[in-house]
């Protein structure tokens, strides 16, 4: 086996956690199980590492193999990378879409290798026929970098498309035009949306997040369901602001509904505005060019956090549509300017 | 799918209803046991015809003893209150009324199109079907303002549900749900065969099925007997026609021949008809019946 293609293996099985390594490997599907049971699991990561490239040498594993590995690990810690959002459309009233996966991943391969001679790209089939692509960019004169690869993840008959922000941008133009071209688009743009959690992105895009449907077979009529005000808990306890609550509670569930959030860490505005204000006079009041200033709202989980927000008395109900129209709209990312 | 006929002219509407779901239920459960030996079909069949009798004459007693219990609880506060007696009765039969009525909304669904009123508009629900088989169901919100829009909905996002909106949505909102129906139905029906061929053939497969998110392009290996020495044939079924659960192209290929006399030219001819005229599952459940015979004729 190759020198670099050993460390590679090396470095990839290294990465990997003691506590999923028979999972990766098991999915990975390389080894077989009595190949893997000829393994010593329990010494130290270091020994167990240099034992499991052995086997792979002794069994002729290539680059691709070793890609197919890195792809695996991805998968299972996809909240590792910064997802971007690509959507592609084509012109009205064409043929219909017959997809083909082995046509896509050759015309996607034939395309870059065209145009870059030296790039490694490896493909994964994944579950709602979607694939998931691996590229190693290299140069004219440079072999691929195998240690910052670009991620796609790209279902069938859809018109859009996931990337892992990569350092590399020189290359996503290409990337984009290879993607349009083998999946029958004509054009592709990118989104402002971003996020660590691919399954959310997902589910903002295809607008699965808000599944929940009036019919009469559900069991629990939705208007019924508790509003979180327990208020005949104690009759010595009065709520005081008990209408007031109730509203709020009722303008937060129309918002946001009963469903959970899309999982996003943050919201981005850019404002350039000129300045408002009810006081005549002031300073401000008179600039005539237009404020700049970037406002950032961060979070473990935004949109959970934002519903939070009037019921717990920080803001007030209903919020600003430039907070709750997130989902909706499909961005995070936002430029405000006057009108 | 047909309509159901829920309600029977002969002026008992419960027992329409009942006798309805139950033999849509049989029809389900004997399709599905096709595959099955047809004497194991046959047993089940007088098995559940008597179960259903014996829940029958259990609902009946059941129904006689509750009518018995009223009775007797209406003489004896007939004596005291006369007035509340007659309000309980009524209370008992609007009650009655309503849980029948959400019974029948409810049954709604297995016509394939349903609905219910929201505080915006309506909700539909489009309840997929394939050879007698319920699939899954898809629902649109849609908002009774000008103009009508879809609020939100659960249909998968390669269906091109807003070019189809875009065009009748507004103007004629019947052809609009009917043509919705007609391309999730065809969706469904097209994704249950090949699942069927996934599941229930994979012996017959000698390579993984190829298949995409509309299911309208499916490539695989497959052999007309699983233990055979049959050789290999790769068939490609494309379904131009997005409304239909058969394909519009087939072709049929011996695995590495190109040239073929006569005999084996005339086989393939027929594979490719027979993928093009029935569904994917049933040619396969016809190459198995074909081994069974060749089996049996052996053995014998």
């Amino acid at each position: 086996m190759d020198e670099t293609v050993a460390e590679f293996f090396k470095r990839t099985i290294l990465k990997i956690p003691m506590t999923e390594m028979m999972t990766i490997l098991k999915a990975w599907g390389f080894l077989s199980e009595n190949q893997l049971q000829t393994v010593n699991f329990r010494q130290r990561k270091e020994s167990l590492v240099q034992d499991l490239v052995l086997l792979c040498e002794k069994k002729r594993a290539s680059l691709n193999d070793a890609a197919i590995l890195d792809i695996v690990y991805t998968q299972f810690h996809r909240h590792q990378k910064v997802w971007d959002v690509f959507r592609m459309s084509r012109e009205p009233g064409e043929d219909i879409d017959l997809f083909d996966m082995e046509q896509f991943k050759r015309s996607f391969k034939k395309i870059l290798q065209r145009a870059l001679k030296n790039v490694t790209i490896s493909f994964r089939d994944a579950e709602e026929n979607a694939v998931w692509i691996r590229i190693a960019w290299g140069s004219q004169y440079r072999k691929p970098n195998q240690y910052r690869p670009v991620y796609v993840v790209y279902y069938s008959q859809t018109p859009y498309a996931f990337t892992s922000s990569s350092q590399l941008r020189s290359n996503i133009p290409l990337l984009g035009q290879a993607l349009t071209i083998a999946s029958k688009h004509h054009q592709i743009m990118k989104m402002d949306l971003r996020s660590r959690y691919l399954d959310s992105l997902k589910a903002i895009v295809f607008k699965q997040y808000n599944q929940t449907f009036e019919t009469h077979n559900s069991t629990t009529p939705l208007q019924e369901r508790s509003l979180g005000l327990d208020i005949n808990m104690d009759s010595r306890i009065i709520h005081e602001n008990r209408i007031e609550k109730e509203r709020v509670q009722r303008v937060t569930q129309e918002t946001f509904g009963y469903y959970p959030q899309p999982r996003l860490e943050f919201a981005q505005y850019k404002l350039e505005t000129k300045f408002k204000s009810d006081l005549n006079g002031g300073i401000l009041a008179e600039r005539e060019e237009p404020l700049r200033c970037l406002i950032k709202f961060s979070s473990p989980h935004l949109l959970e956090a934002l519903k939070a927000l009037a019921p717990a008395g920080i803001a007030d109900a209903p919020l600003s549509p430039l907070l709750t129209c997130i989902p909706n709209k499909g961005m995070n990312y936002f430029k405000i300017r006057d009108k | 799918m047909e309509l159901a006929d829920t309600l029977r002219p002969d002026g008992d509407p419960n027992g329409g209803v009942l006798a309805h779901l139950e033999r849509l239920e049989t029809r389900m459960h004997r399709s599905r046991k096709k595959l099955e030996e047809p004497q194991t079909v046959q047993a089940e069949e007088t098995a559940l015809v008597t179960e259903i009798q014996k829940l029958r004459r259990l609902r009946d007693k059941l129904r006689a003893e509750v009518k018995r219990r009223q009775a007797g609880v209406k003489a004896s506060t007939a004596n005291v209150e006369p007035d509340q007696t007659w309000e309980i009765t009524e209370q008992e039969v609007l009650e009655r009324k309503w849980e029948n009525l959400k019974a029948i909304l409810q049954a709604y669904r297995f016509t394939g199109l349903s609905g219910r009123l929201t505080s915006r508009g309506v909700c539909v629900c489009i309840s997929t079907a394939f050879e007698g088989n319920l699939l899954d169901s898809y629902f649109m919100d849609l908002t009774m303002q000008k103009p009508l829009r879809i609020h939100r909905h659960s249909v998968p996002v390669f269906i091109p549900l807003e070019e189809l909106s875009a065009k009748y949505l507004e103007t004629n909102i019947q052809h609009f749900l009917f043509t919705v129906c007609e391309y999730l139905n065809a969706y469904s029906g097209r994704k249950y065969q090949a699942d069927r061929l996934q599941s229930d053939f994979a012996a017959f497969l000698a390579g993984p099925l190829q298949r995409n998110s509309l299911c309208n392009l499916l490539s695989f290996t497959y052999k007309v007997e699983p233990r055979g020495q049959s050789f290999p044939l790769c068939a490609r079924l494309l379904y131009k026609d997005l409304t239909r659960t058969l394909p519009t192209d087939v072709t049929v290929t011996y695995q590495g021949m190109d040239a073929l006399s006569t005999s084996w030219e005339e086989q393939r001819a027929s594979q490719e008809n027979l993928f093009r005229t029935k569904p994917l599952h049933h040619v396969f459940t016809s190459f198995a019946r074909k081994g069974e015979m060749l089996d049996m004729s052996l053995v014998s």
